[in-house]
């Protein structure tokens, strides 16, 4: 694991808890949804840590907890050694600049009635990152150049602008406050497959230029082996594995690993066929004991009783599995 | 896109709604040069000449006092305009304020749209009733009455468009910027609000006069010496035997121009509200 010293966040036992089932006069009795359930990684100045999962697994709602979009529920998040989720929303403010997100929707993550220069220049007025109107026009002139965008388009508005430009817009946003941390969340998801390279490669540029660190969650394994140092996986709001690209890639621990890396399509011919699982749990009634065993091959009484907790299994990879010593083949 | 060619965009091809326009401008041209258009004051009591039939002197003839009829209806639009737009200003300022900070604040919310389900429950007239019978009759009074009354709507249809949203990703996008929440509400929010605003404002318009004229008639609404629509029909009620043209004019008045907002208002609808499209904004 990365030195705690030299980790730009260090996140431990992050847990973001979500009532349901009614609240108030006439609610009735009220469950707690666990969309992240203990979830420690950390990351390091200049590192890019993929996060992956199946959709519903928390992985967006870690970014969002990050960004204090969402109340966690318990655990801390130290940035810089401070930590964040204590902070009230005043206190939080000035560190927004350092701490800045990517969103997946591009046609949403717009204000559709505010030219490109008045959203690109609002984070600079705020921060007091740029003053006066041709400075700040210069900076963001310079940003939209560095996104691939030419600087005319800043008197237009988001609704004359293709997915692919409207990422850039967004990317430049993020960008123009210079943050020490990225949360991109699903950022080339929502584009289609002919641009999603082109931004990923501008994210990638971009990222290795200013040496900032990242957060990059997405459910594509292709994307995610492309741009990150390290790979966390998640299931059903808590890390399954987490480790360095290459372990995780070629070498992953845990069953899920191997299942989730077995379901990329591939065109090689002869390749075994993906083992079908179904569906995944419910975050709302999760399975006692390790919540991948319902689906688990390796599954087996301790898996129905008791939560595995993570263990080393390696440099710098751990794994939240009883049966890491097993070595079977996932694709069977 | 400049203002004529909305107005263009709007109207095209919409007959019913470019005629209810066209009266309209009328009116407020009306109301604007009434001084220039009356031939005679409002308020000159000519015994002589009382409850005379529409002649070319006397347009639309005269009433029981010897005023004439036509110079008062012209009064009568300046009067139904500044009913109008004094209480869609208020209703939309009031409204729109309370309804916009109770869907942000959800906790302020949860007191303030309760009293706002409290006004909705009573018929706007009844309302409008009960408020004027506590207060004195004036311009100032009627506008901020019958602007409460329909504050209410406006709060409970700007309260839905704010929460809608609220919960956008670009308002995440936005705290994720930094903004604070007066830079979210006034910057992000209302100007996305401005299309149902306009479109709700019409509609005001229309139900103000309407409502104005039926306080008048009972006698709750501006001060009688007042040439308006509604207490023109109220004081010569009782002569609809013998001198109809009395009634005839104000209310034909009434209803053209408040059938007129509303084609207007369903045209504007039809062509801004984001139910039925969503591209309007960055216009």
């Amino acid at each position: 694991m990365t030195d705690s010293i030299q980790s730009l966040l260090s996140v431990k036992n992050l847990k973001t808890w979500f009532e349901i089932g009614g609240s108030g006069l006439f609610g009735g009795n009220s469950r707690a949804l666990k969309a992240i359930d203990g979830v420690s990684f950390e990351i390091a100045h200049g590192e890019v840590l993929g996060l992956v999962g199946e959709s519903g697994c928390g992985k967006s709602t870690v970014g969002r907890t990050l960004t204090l979009l969402e109340k966690s529920s318990g655990g801390e998040a130290r940035f810089e050694g401070q930590d964040i989720l204590k902070m009230s929303n005043a206190e939080f403010r000035p560190l927004r600049r350092s701490i800045q997100m990517i969103f997946q929707d591009p046609f949403a993550s717009l204000n559709p009635r505010l030219s490109i220069e008045q959203t690109l220049s609002e984070p600079l007025r705020i921060h007091e990152v740029a003053t006066g109107r041709q400075e700040i026009i210069n900076v963001i002139a310079d940003m939209l150049t560095k996104v691939g965008l030419d600087p005319s388009v800043m008197a237009r508005y988001p609704h004359e602008f293709s997915g692919g430009q409207r990422q850039r817009i967004g990317i430049a946003r993020v960008m123009i406050l210079a943050p020490k941390l990225i949360i991109a969340d699903e950022a080339v998801s929502a584009l289609d497959v002919s641009i999603q390279a082109q931004v990923l490669n501008l994210i990638k540029d971009l990222q290795q230029d200013s040496g900032v660190s990242m957060l990059f969650i997405s459910h594509d394994l292709g994307v995610v082996r492309h741009i990150s140092d390290r790979v966390a996986v998640m299931y059903l709001g808590r890390i399954a594995e987490i480790g360095r690209k290459e372990d995780i890639f070629t070498n992953p621990a845990h069953p899920y690993t191997k299942l989730l890396l077995s379901s990329i399509p591939s065109t090689k011919p002869g390749r075994k066929k993906v083992r079908d699982l179904g569906e995944p749990a419910s975050a709302a009634s999760p399975p006692s004991g390790c919540a991948f065993h319902p689906r688990c091959p390796l599954a087996s009484d301790i898996c129905r009783s008791t939560r595995p907790e993570a263990v080393s299994v390696g440099s710098d990879h751990l794994t939240a599995c009883h049966h890491t010593d097993k070595a079977v083949d996932i694709a069977a | 896109m400049n203002i004529a060619q909305q107005i263009y965009r709007i109207f095209a091809g919409r007959i019913l709604a470019s005629i209810g326009f066209a009266v309209l401008i009328i009116v407020v041209l009306a109301a604007v040069f009434a001084p220039l258009l009356a031939p005679f004051d409002p308020l000159d009591i000519d015994p002589i000449s009382r409850l005379q039939e529409p002649s070319l002197e006397h347009l639309f003839g005269t009433d029981q006092f010897g005023r004439d009829t036509y110079s008062r209806a012209i009064y009568g639009a300046r009067m139904a305009v500044i009913i109008g737009a004094g209480s869609v200003a208020f209703a939309l300022l009031t409204g729109g304020l309370i309804g916009m900070l109770s869907a942000y604040f959800s906790r302020l919310g949860s007191f303030l749209m309760r009293g706002v389900d409290v006004m909705m429950a009573f018929p706007a007239l009844l309302l409008a009733l009960v408020l004027m019978t506590l207060l004195e009759r004036s311009v100032v009074n009627t506008i901020i009455v019958i602007g409460i009354v329909y504050a209410a709507t406006t709060a409970r249809i700007l309260f839905g468009m704010t929460l809608k949203l609220k919960g956008g990703v670009f308002i995440d996008a936005a705290i994720c910027s930094g903004a604070g929440h007066a830079s979210i509400l006034f910057r992000h929010i209302l100007p996305n609000l401005l299309s149902p605003l306009l479109v709700q404002a019409t509609f005001i318009f229309a139900f103000a006069q309407l409502q104005a004229a039926a306080l008048d008639f009972l006698g709750l609404g501006l001060p009688p010496e007042v040439p308006s629509w509604g207490n023109m029909l109220a004081e010569s009620r009782i002569y609809i035997t013998r001198a109809s043209w009395l009634l005839i004019f104000p209310g034909m008045l009434i209803i053209f121009s408040v059938f007129s907002m509303n084609l207007v208002g369903d045209a504007l609808r039809d062509t801004m509200d984001p139910r039925f499209k969503d591209d309007i904004a960055g216009v």
